[in-house]
């Protein structure tokens, strides 16, 4: 009892010390950083950024583009189908880029606006180009986008010309991989990839890149390398919509089967 | 006018409990100024969309003069901070705290005379030494290929290791002066 005494005695201040930094540190990890972005983003407002108006018109039109030739696409397939209309969904929010990711190994983007105008988690991010990625995290005033060049993140997409399907995984530039679902696709370079009906977690029809080169040896599933068409190393600006979780989504056509 | 307002300072920080407090509070700021740098690109301070890793960098810093289980606990506590920060697994826990560990452990007084180069090569080794350990965890997750893994490493590291050892000093020299200053003030 003496000796932890006289332990305490004189390590007392060390001891405390460490709790209290321990102690910050875990409620830092379990909030995700909240207030280190809340403060972050606060001390950046003077520095926001301003509109690299040519690249941004570049971008757009290669996005309307890239959006003539999905519609064109869908049109035809409406066609046969007859009188299947579809919602738009409304943006949320335009948010400025303030932050990029705190660490190499991911490719997330940080977003100057969060749950104070309405954004949540699983609400996906475009930009004048295409999609940027998914809100992974929010703050009041802040929100973490993964991209979609992030390695981690993997989206069901299709090639706009022909309808053959597969997904994207990010290879952390402006690339990503897209491996299909069939042995002989019909792809070509320069051919549209947007987001694919599959995906729970992006609605379809979103345009994502084009097609740069095509491995059709590769096995167990033909490759191709996509550009992403979003201008993510020089992004300003982000346009957040909403989306439904995945999960609810999920469940929705176990329970009405007569449709 | 100099003279008065030093004594001053002096006469500030004689007190024990006021000593601590402030090095509390310049400790804190400082590490609170990493992790606020931690997502900016600042211009000319980026390669390949690659920044310095500025907490490695306050590890380092923190871990060099100091014993080895100190050196641990910052990078236990700067490793928990940058997982918030970013995303739990893989963990930045190990990484900051092998690095923590290793400086403490090299003793650089004995080795090194104290000056940019020797910071700035210690930086560059561990640096390197923690994105390879992240490369590992990545490879025992195994949600990605080894071949993905490797060559983003080499990019990472060697990106990170660059700008990392160039700019170690700046948070090096200020926080070190700081403590050096502390510890006068003990003795």
């Amino acid at each position: 009892m003496f000796t932890l005494r006289r332990w305490w005695d004189r390590h007392r201040l060390q001891t405390i010390l460490l709790g209290l930094s321990l102690g910050t540190a875990l409620f830092l990890r379990q909030t995700n950083g909240a207030i280190l972005y809340e403060i972050y983003r606060l001390l950046g407002i003077p520095f926001q950024p301003n509109q690299r108006e040519a690249v941004l018109q570049n971008a757009q039109i290669e996005e309307l583009q890239q959006r003539l030739t999905e519609m064109e696409s869908q049109n035809q397939q409406l066609r046969e189908l007859l009188g299947t209309v579809k919602n738009e969904q409304k943006q949320v929010a335009i948010a400025p880029l303030v932050g990029r990711s705190a660490d190499h190994w991911w490719q997330h983007i940080l977003l100057g606006k969060g749950s104070s105008a309405g954004v949540k988690t699983g609400y996906y991010v475009m930009s004048s180009g295409g999609l940027v990625g998914r809100i992974v995290s929010v703050t009041p005033h802040t929100s973490r986008v993964l991209l979609l060049s992030d390695p981690s993140s993997r989206v069901g997409v299709t090639v706009s010309r022909s309808r053959f399907m597969g997904y994207i995984r990010g290879q952390a530039s402006n690339r990503a991989i897209m491996e299909f679902f069939d042995k002989v696709p019909d792809v070509r370079q320069g051919d549209v990839i947007t987001t694919s009906a599959l995906s729970h977690l992006y609605p379809a029809g979103l345009p994502v890149g084009r097609v740069e080169s095509v491995n059709m040896n590769k096995s167990p599933a033909p490759e191709a390398v996509i550009e992403l068409t979003a201008p993510v190393s020089f992004l300003e600006w982000g346009m957040i919509y909403p989306h439904a979780q995945p999960l609810s989504t999920e469940a929705e056509p176990n329970q009405t089967p007569n449709q | 006018m100099m003279l008065k307002n030093q004594s001053l300072a002096a006469n500030w920080l004689d007190r024990p409990l006021m000593r601590v407090i402030a090095n509390c509070g310049v400790t804190a700021l400082s590490v609170l100024l990493c992790v606020l740098i931690a997502p900016t690109r600042l211009p000319g301070m980026e390669l390949a969309g690659i920044g310095p890793n500025w907490l490695l960098i306050w590890v380092v810093a923190w871990s060099v003069k100091r014993s080895v289980f100190q050196g641990a606990i910052a990078g236990l506590v700067l490793g928990l901070i940058q997982d918030g920060m970013t995303a739990y697994a893989p963990t930045h826990v190990f990484s900051l705290m092998a690095v923590g560990i290793l400086t403490a452990r090299l003793r650089k007084e004995r080795y090194l005379r104290e000056d940019f180069i020797s910071i700035a090569l210690i930086t560059f080794a561990m640096a390197v030494i923690a994105e390879t350990i992240t490369a590992m965890q990545y490879t025992l997750e195994s949600n990605r290929t080894l071949v993905e893994i490797w060559t983003y490493h080499q990019l990472i590291a060697l990106a990170s290791a660059v700008l990392s050892s160039l700019w170690a000093p700046i948070v090096y020299f200020p926080l070190n002066r700081w403590w050096q200053h502390l510890n006068t003030l003990e003795q």
